[in-house]
This record gives C-alpha cells, sequence and structure tokens, in this order.
C-alpha cells in the first residue's frame, strides 16, 4: 500500500495530509488532526457518535475512507463553535434544554440534527425522532434532544434568518 | 420542597457549566488523550472460558515490541474495587494471569508505536493450552459437586480463604418467625424470577494512557468513577507510593457502575509504561470492551411472601443466588444490599434471607446503576402486585398501606448502615401518578381482544443517597472539598468527585453559590487530580449531591466565616462578624456583607481584594465530611404500554415518572436523569442481555450494538405523554434539602413495564428481558392451554 496525499476543507480550511488508503476519516481526524470532538464508541457505524457533515451530509466518519474526502468539505463538531460566544442555535438549545449529560454522544447528534434542520427547518417530533435513530444515547432518553432541536427549529423560524445549519455547514 | 423562590440559586434553571465545553467538542475525555512520543498498547485477552495456558512471547519481542506476560507483572492478588474495608473484601484478581477464568481475561499485553504494528506484535504472541477446563455458565451447575473448581482459594484481606463448591460467598439473615407467619398468612405466594446479565454500554469504551514520571512514579488518564481509589489501586498493585500516583480527572462518557472499580485497562498501561520507560494508550474497541471486565449482577431469585386479608404483610423468604462471573468486584457487599433492597421497600414482617454468590466462567459482574436494586425490585413489585391482586385490594393502596417510609428503620445499604427516613414523598407520588395516568380507569388485566392490547403498569422504588450512616459500617463513604476565594472575590472549588453527566457539579456550584451569595459564573470547578484533592471515596451509590454537596456546603460555610471576620476588620464597627449579615446584590453581581439596621457595608470583592494587598492572607478551607444518613429517594412509576401480539412488540405509550429527591437543586438536570433512568430501564425490561454460547463460553453478541439491542428515540413514548413529577419534600440531612436521583431514576422501571404488560395480554413474565419471542411463545402457550381444556370440556361433554 502506497501512502496518498489529500486536500479538503475541514472546517472552512483548506488541509493537505498524506493518509493509507485503508485510513478511516474517524482516525485521521483524531489522532492526526486532534479533533477529538469526533467520538469512537462502536468503530462499525451502529452508534452515530463519529457522525461529521462531508458537503453538509452526515455521514459516519468510521466508516468512511479518508481518501474519499479528497477535494470535499468536511464539518467537525470543532468546525461550528469555538466558545460561549459564536454557539449556534443548536448548540445553546442542547445546553438549555439539558440534552448534555455524559456529552459523549453530544457531537453526533448536534451534526446530525443541524443536517436535519438544513433539509428540513421545521420537522415535526416523529420526523426527528426518525432522522437521529440511528444517534445512541445512553444517558438523556433522548426527551431533551428532541424537545432541543425542536427549540433550535422554532427559534431559527421565529427569528426568520436563515435556519441554524445554514452558517456552519457551508464552511 | 419546590425550592423556586426560596433559594436564588438552587432550583434555578442555567445551563450546565460543562455545556460549552461538551457542546463545542471540547471536552477532553480519557478516550481523547494523546502524548507526544506514546506507545500503543493490545491485549491478548483468552480465547479459553477456563483454562492454564503457557504464553509464548518470544515472536513479538524480537518484532521489537514491549511484552508483558503473566510473569512480567506484579505477583499481587488484589480487588480492583476499593469502596468496601479492606476486611470485607474479597481478592482474586491478577493484573494478568495464566490462568484465564473467561473468554477475554487479559492474559499478555503489548505496546507498540502504533496501533497496527502492537496488533501484529500481539498476532505473534503464542498462547498453550496447558489445560481446558469444561466452561461453567450457570450458578445452579458451577456448585454442583464435581465440577471444575474456577478458584482453589482467594483472599479475604490479608488472610486466605478456600473455595467450595465454586461458591464465593455468602450471606443469611433472618428477623421474626418466618414459617408461623407464612402458615398463618391468608395468601401466601412464591416466585421464581431469573435477570437478564446486562451490558453498560456506556458510551466510553475502557482506556487508559499512563506515562511514566522521572520521580519513579506515574501520572494516568483514565475512565474511573474514583481518582483516588485508582490513585490507591496503583500504589498497592506496583509499590509506588501514593504522592507518586497522580491520577488525572478527565470527563467520563458514561459510567453506570463500570468504573467504579479500576478497570484493567488501566493497570495494564501501568505495567507497560513502566517496562516501556514511554507513556502508553491502552485503548478498548467495543467488542473488547463487552468482554472485558464490567456487567451487571445476573440473580436468581426467590420469594416466597404472605399476607393478611386486611391487607398486611406478614412474612418473606428470599433466597438470591447470584451468578457473579470469574471474579469478584463487589459480591460480598451486594449481598448485603440486596436484603437492604429487599427489607426496604416493604414492611414484610417476619423475613428470611438466603444470599449466595457463585463463580462462573463469564464475565465479571458489577455494579449497573442500582447495584442489584432494579433486580430485586422487580421481583418484589411483581410478587406485590400478585399479592393485591389475590387480597383484591387496589394495587396503589396495597403499595401505601405496607412501605417503608417517614419514621421508620431504613437500611437501605444493608444491615450495617441503619438509619431513620426523614422525608417522604411517596403518598404524594402515588396519587398525583394515579391521577395523571387514569389509574383507575386502567383495562382488567387480559380482558382485551385483537392485535393491539394496552395496559397500565404501576411500580415503585427508591435508592439510598450514598452509604453513610451512624456507625462506620462496611462501607467507606467520604467525601472532601477545597475552596479557596480569589484575590478578586471569585472562587474555586476543588473537588475529586467525578460528574458523569448528571450534573453532580452543577449542584455544588449552586449550592456554594448560595452559601457563599455570589453568582454562579463566579464558582469555577477545578479539574485536577488525586493529588491536589481531598480523599473522594467515589461518584456511585447516588451520592454526589446529598454527600459531596454537603462537604461543598459546609467548605462554603468554613469560607464565610472567615469573610466575615475580615469584613469586621473593613468595616470597622464596633461589633464581632456574628453581627454581619451577607445577601446577594443583583446589581453588583456580588455578595454584600453588612450590619442590619446601618449603613455600613462591603461585598466580597473588597474584603477579597483587601485581604490580599493587606497582607492578612488567604480565605480558604478544606473539608473532609462523611454522612450519618444514607436517605432513600423514592420513585414511582406509572406506565402504559401498548403489546402487538402479532409480533410481540412493545411500546411505551405514556409514563408518568415520580420522583421524591427532596429539594430539587438542579431541575432540568434531575428531569433528565429521571428520563434517562426510565429509558435505560426500558432497554433492561424489554431489549437487553448477553447470552453466552453453552459450548466455547464466549459471549454470543460479542460487542456488536445492534446485537446487544438498546432504545434509541425510536422507542419512546412522544415527549408530551412523558411526564416527570417532583415530590414536595424537604431532606432536613441533606445540603438545602436534597436527596441523590441517579438510581431511584431506573430502579422501578422494568417492575413497571413487566406489570403493565400483565395489565395488556394476561401473562406474567418471570425472566428478562421480555423480549418479542418470549411474548409470542407465552401467547401462543395460552392458547394452546385454551385450546386443550376447551377439548377436555368438549370431551366431558359428550
Ligand atoms: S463510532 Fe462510528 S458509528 Fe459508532
Ligand atoms: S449524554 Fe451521554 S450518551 Fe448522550
Amino acid at each position: 500500500m502506497e501512502p496518498r496525499v489529500i486536500r479538503f476543507r475541514l472546517n472552512g480550511e483548506w488541509v493537505r495530509l498524506s493518509v493509507m488508503p485503508n485510513e478511516l476519516l474517524i482516525n485521521v481526524l483524531r489522532e492526526k488532526l486532534h479533533l477529538t470532538g469526533t467520538k469512537y464508541w462502536c468503530g462499525i457505524g451502529e452508534c452515530g457518535g463519529c457522525t461529521v457533515l462531508l458537503d453538509g451530509e452526515p455521514v459516519l466518519s468510521c466508516l468512511t475512507l479518508a481518501v474519499d474526502v479528497d477535494g470535499r468539505k468536511v464539518t467537525t463538531i470543532e468546525g461550528l463553535a469555538t466558545g460561549e460566544d459564536d454557539l449556534t442555535p443548536l448548540q445553546r438549545a442542547f445546553i438549555e434544554e439539558g440534552a448534555i449529560q455524559c456529552g459523549f454522544c453530544t457531537p453526533g447528534f448536534i451534526l446530525t440534527a443541524q443536517a436535519l434542520l438544513r433539509e428540513n427547518p421545521n420537522p415535526t417530533e416523529e420526523e426527528i425522532r426518525e432522522y437521529v435513530r440511528g444517534n445512541l444515547c445512553r444517558c438523556t432518553g433522548y426527551v431533551s434532544i428532541i424537545r432541543a432541536v425542536k427549540r433550535a427549529a422554532s427559534e431559527a423560524v421565529k427569528s426568520r434568518r436563515p435556519g441554524p445549519a445554514a452558517g456552519a455547514a457551508s464552511g | 420542597m419546590s425550592a423556586e423562590g426560596r433559594f436564588r440559586f438552587v432550583g434555578v434553571r442555567v445551563g450546565r457549566k460543562d455545556g460549552v465545553l461538551k457542546a463545542t467538542g471540547r471536552a477532553t475525555y480519557a478516550y481523547d488523550v494523546w502524548l507526544p512520543g506514546m506507545l500503543h498498547g493490545r491485549i491478548l485477552k483468552s480465547p479459553y472460558a477456563h483454562a492454564e495456558v503457557r504464553v509464548d512471547a518470544t515472536e513479538a519481542e524480537r518484532m521489537g515490541a514491549v511484552v508483558l506476560t503473566p510473569r512480567d507483572v506484579p505477583d499481587v492478588l488484589f480487588n480492583p474495587r476499593l469502596v468496601s474495608v479492606e476486611e470485607d473484601t474479597f481478592k482474586d484478581w491478577r493484573v494478568l494471569t495464566d490462568h484465564p477464568r473467561y473468554v477475554g481475561e487479559p492474559v499478555a499485553a503489548v505496546a507498540a508505536a502504533s496501533e497496527e504494528a502492537a496488533q501484529r506484535a500481539l498476532e505473534a504472541v503464542r498462547l498453550e493450552p496447558v489445560r481446558v477446563y469444561r466452561p461453567l455458565l450457570d450458578p445452579f451447575e458451577a456448585t454442583r459437586p464435581g465440577s471444575p473448581a474456577i478458584h482453589e482459594r482467594v483472599m479475604r484481606g490479608g488472610a486466605w480463604v478456600d473455595v467450595e463448591d465454586n461458591v464465593a460467598c455468602t450471606l443469611e439473615y433472618s428477623e421474626g418467625d418466618v414459617d408461623r407467619a407464612l402458615s398463618e398468612a391468608d395468601v401466601v405466594i412464591e416466585r421464581r424470577f431469573h435477570t437478564n446479565r446486562r451490558y453498560h454500554l456506556q458510551p466510553e469504551p475502557k482506556v487508559a494512557v499512563s506515562r511514566p514520571d522521572p520521580d519513579g512514579g506515574v501520572t494516568v488518564w483514565t475512565t474511573t468513577q474514583t481518582v483516588h481509589n485508582t490513585k490507591i489501586l496503583i500504589s498497592q498493585v506496583f509499590g509506588i507510593p501514593q504522592s507518586k500516583v497522580r491520577v488525572k480527572k478527565v470527563f467520563l462518557g458514561g459510567g453506570f457502575g463500570s468504573s467504579i472499580h479500576t478497570n484493567l485497562v488501566t493497570l495494564v498501561a501501568v505495567a507497560l509504561s513502566r517496562k516501556a520507560r514511554r507513556p502508553v494508550r491502552m485503548a478498548l474497541t467495543r467488542e473488547e470492551d463487552m468482554m472485558h471486565d464490567h456487567v451487571s449482577f445476573e440473580m436468581h431469585m426467590r420469594i416466597r411472601a404472605g399476607a393478611k386479608r386486611n391487607g398486611r404483610l406478614s412474612g418473606a423468604e428470599f433466597e438470591n443466588v447470584m451468578d457473579i462471573g470469574a471474579h469478584q468486584i463487589q459480591p460480598y457487599p451486594l449481598l448485603g444490599t440486596a436484603l437492604g433492597w429487599f427489607v426496604s421497600l416493604y414492611k414484610w414482617g417476619a423475613i428470611r434471607y438466603f444470599g449466595r454468590a457463585v463463580y462462573t466462567n463469564k464475565v465479571p459482574s458489577c455494579a449497573l446503576r442500582g447495584y442489584g436494586n432494579p433486580q430485586v425490585t422487580w421481583a418484589v413489585e411483581t410478587v406485590v402486585d400478585e399479592l393485591a391482586e389475590e387480597l383484591e385490594m387496589d394495587p396503589v393502596e396495597f403499595r401505601l398501606k405496607n412501605y417503608v417510609g417517614k419514621g421508620d428503620l431504613f437500611w437501605g445499604q444493608g444491615p450495617t448502615v441503619k438509619s431513620i427516613i426523614r422525608s417522604d414523598g411517596v403518598p404524594e407520588l402515588m396519587r398525583r401518578g394515579a391521577e395523571l395516568i387514569g389509574w383507575r380507569n386502567r383495562p382488567r388485566p387480559g380482558e382485551q381482544t385483537g392485535r393491539y392490547r394496552r395496559g397500565i403498569g404501576v411500580a415503585r422504588g427508591f435508592h439510598t443517597s450514598g452509604a453513610g450512616g451512624p456507625l462506620s459500617g462496611s462501607v467507606i463513604d467520604y467525601s472532601g472539598a477545597f475552596l479557596k476565594v480569589n484575590e478578586d472575590g471569585s472562587v474555586d472549588y476543588v473537588t475529586a468527585l467525578q460528574d458523569h453527566g448528571g450534573g453532580t457539579l452543577d449542584a455544588h456550584a449552586k449550592i456554594i453559590a448560595e452559601e457563599l451569595c455570589i453568582p454562579l459564573e463566579k464558582v469555577n470547578v477545578v479539574w485536577s487530580d488525586s493529588s491536589t484533592t481531598v480523599y473522594d471515596v467515589c461518584t456511585h451509590a447516588s451520592r454526589g449531591v446529598y454527600v459531596g454537596g454537603e462537604a461543598a456546603r459546609r467548605a462554603a460555610r468554613e469560607v464565610k466565616r472567615k469573610i466575615l471576620e475580615y469584613a469586621v476588620r473593613i468595616l470597622n464597627v464596633a461589633v464581632g462578624p456574628e453581627a454581619l449579615r451577607m445577601r446577594y446584590d443583583e446589581e453588583l453581581k456580588d455578595a454584600v456583607i453588612y450590619v442590619e439596621g446601618s449603613d455600613a457595608q462591603t461585598t466580597l470583592s473588597e474584603v477579597a481584594r483587601t485581604a490580599w494587598q493587606r497582607n492578612w492572607g488567604s480565605i480558604s478551607a478544606s473539608v473532609s465530611f462523611r454522612a450519618t444518613a444514607a436517605p432513600p429517594s423514592f420513585t414511582a412509576y406509572f406506565v402504559e404500554v401498548e403489546v402487538d401480539t402479532e409480533t410481540g412488540r412493545v411500546r411505551p405509550v405514556r409514563v408518568v415518572a415520580g420522583a421524591d429527591i427532596g429539594t430539587v437543586i438542579n431541575p432540568e438536570l434531575a428531569e433528565g436523569q429521571v428520563q434517562g433512568g426510565f429509558v435505560m430501564g426500558w432497554g433492561w425490561a424489554v431489549l437487553e442481555d448477553t447470552p453466552y454460547n453453552p459450548e466455547t463460553g464466549a459471549l454470543e453478541n460479542m460487542g456488536f450494538i445492534t446485537d446487544y439491542k438498546v432504545p434509541t428515540a425510536g422507542d419512546i413514548p412522544p415527549i408530551e405523554d412523558f411526564r416527570v413529577i417532583f415530590a414536595d419534600t424537604y431532606e432536613p440531612t441533606g445540603p438545602f434539602g436534597a436527596k441523590g436521583i441517579g438510581e431511584a431514576a431506573s430502579n422501578p422501571v422494568a417492575a413497571a413495564v413487566a406489570n403493565a404488560i400483565y395489565d395488556a395480554i394476561g401473562i406474567r413474565f418471570y425472566e428478562l428481558p421480555i423480549t418479542p419471542e418470549r411474548i409470542l411463545r407465552a401467547l401462543r402457550e395460552r392458547e394452546r392451554q385454551g385450546r386443550e381444556s376447551a377439548q377436555e370440556r368438549g370431551g366431558g361433554l359428550s
């Protein structure tokens, strides 16, 4: 196996690095780029904890080859906000609704929910459940997570600004 | 009691303090720790359920890997959990062993520059079986004469004890004349129960990073619920002074009891890093985690209980055979605690208990959110439901008539930890819950027809808040808090206590803010390590708020006393500190210190600054606190389910989850505990189990989450039909009236669900989980019996 050089836009900035053809995106993000907000729970596509956005679509980084993101846009949780002052409405809603306990599922949920709100700015409860079904949470019982997504959606609609997904996912 | 209005910070909804870190992906968990120059470790796990093996690692060593075999680790027998006192601690573990007793037990370990290189080296380690034993996967088989001995002898404290018939430990207890009580009872029922063996599926797989330090010590980042006990164990196993073992506090991706004990990965990482003289990261995959060192206690229980026509319980026998797996973590204390769960639910009258913990060749058992309580509560709440039915009493009234409540002696944590109940919201929760769910109009068991059948069930439960008591029993239970006021009047709170996400440390911050009359933002919770914090036993037993919170409050009170002393000097009025008052000033966002009826006043920031500028010295306090009670937090759950009689699937339709946790310090986080507790309990009731292959003794659903089904967002009731209610109570011994919550939240769930299923289809289940397969089988069996008896009747007529 020969390493390959790939270039992709990560959280708004172009990065260039050499990877093996069988290297997984989750490992490149966590181990080479030290973006550890992308979480490993299972490594085999069953929990949603490692979700990142690829050109705005949620993908499981543990099932994505690094070479496949060549030339594309990747958004990880670190790309949404740097701290208290620039939180997205979804992040704020997760904090305020108590939708975060241990926090291990949080990055995956927030990114998945962001993709949902981009596709469907005003989802029903049923649509939210259906969309986030692939993301496991062992702590919250999902109630507060569904509430947080609803709240972020309704705040975005109220303020008549573009959906919360619009800004960051294009990054 | 509703805290609103009475307190400024306690009971107020504010986003959790660590929310921003977690929502932005900046929270560092042990899995995220990455040190320069570190090696990666891999563990060779036994493929045998029980064997003696020879390890040959020459090839792996030739490849340049750092290798550990059983000969390379300290020859020390230990118990990875240090919560019980030494003389009640059974020791039968080694870091690595050439006599593995379950599939997955660590036999050897390697470390190399990358995980791939380590894996290649691992594959080069040869394992030769010297002797292979028949796997024992059932406690009744294991105790049969002639079964292979899983352990010949183990240590209790510092002394050897022989193991007979694979019985790890036993406990018997009785009070009153049970035989007479039962023979005089009007109704007696006897039932056998068998629980599932649940896997925690905590989000973060077990991991440790160990760095050897130049002073001969180590610094360790790991998944733990207790940095101090991990420090002590590492010190004991490796003979390093505790002052040179630094266990760092990092975020924990869920614990649920799986890291009350120090996980084996931690010790393996320390051993590898000491040999390699380099930092080593030892991370498990999900598959490995599932067979590593934690699952729940699988219990086989028998209850025989009697009641009088007047609706009073009169006697009960409780037999508890626990399948503990291949090693002891805490079965011995659990034998007592399981009895505690049993006797603290109802006033049984006379009781007789027989508890026995049995070794099998399975993954070792430990606490899983409730420490045996959900198991016992499921059995008890089924029996109680059945007794009420026999007596033709309303199950709610029957429970209220017999439950252990205010003024009663309580020993939830077992016979060595007794205290009196002082706050009790059970009647309120039962009545309000019944009303909200429409209890009176529920269907009668089994009266429905049609494909979808609905039923409503009730169950109540409790958990202790910690394990304290007036006397020092066999459990270690105290917490430290260190508080200092900075030179601008903000406060640093240094605590060893782990917050797994339940909001424990948010509660502490609120308690401190309340006591010192300062805004919450000025309380900084410091994340440090075992060397800079005062001992805390562990975050377990729902003790974080009740015990740790009280330690924080006492430290704050001590600090307050010093603040007032300094304030006297500043105010320069002829009074002592006792004449001063403190209040929070919204405009100044500061604590104002004043003398009633005078203009003299100053602020906390002024005091702090002056103390600094005038060389008066710092204001700080360090406290170590032990609770003298472990009051019960009560829960009462009403659940409506729908059973699809064609597929056997059960769906929650409505839930009213009631909790009595005293003063609610963090409303949204406490609600989250209840919701999360319910959903976790739902999984135990209908989904989760870890079956073993009878031939190989290996787990059948090795590490695959789809194989080990847990609830998803699709499995919960519509959120407006998921009600959480809190009782209006105040616990006089708790900080600002608070009690615990984490475990009480899930303890009665399986029982409530099982009772609701019974209400829907008229069938009781005595084995968990109640899967669709089991429901279908039971429905078919009933149909068959119905046909047969119809035929018999038909035959009799002709
Ligand atoms: S880690 Fe990728 S789906 Fe679980
Ligand atoms: S908050 Fe812990 S897994 Fe979701």
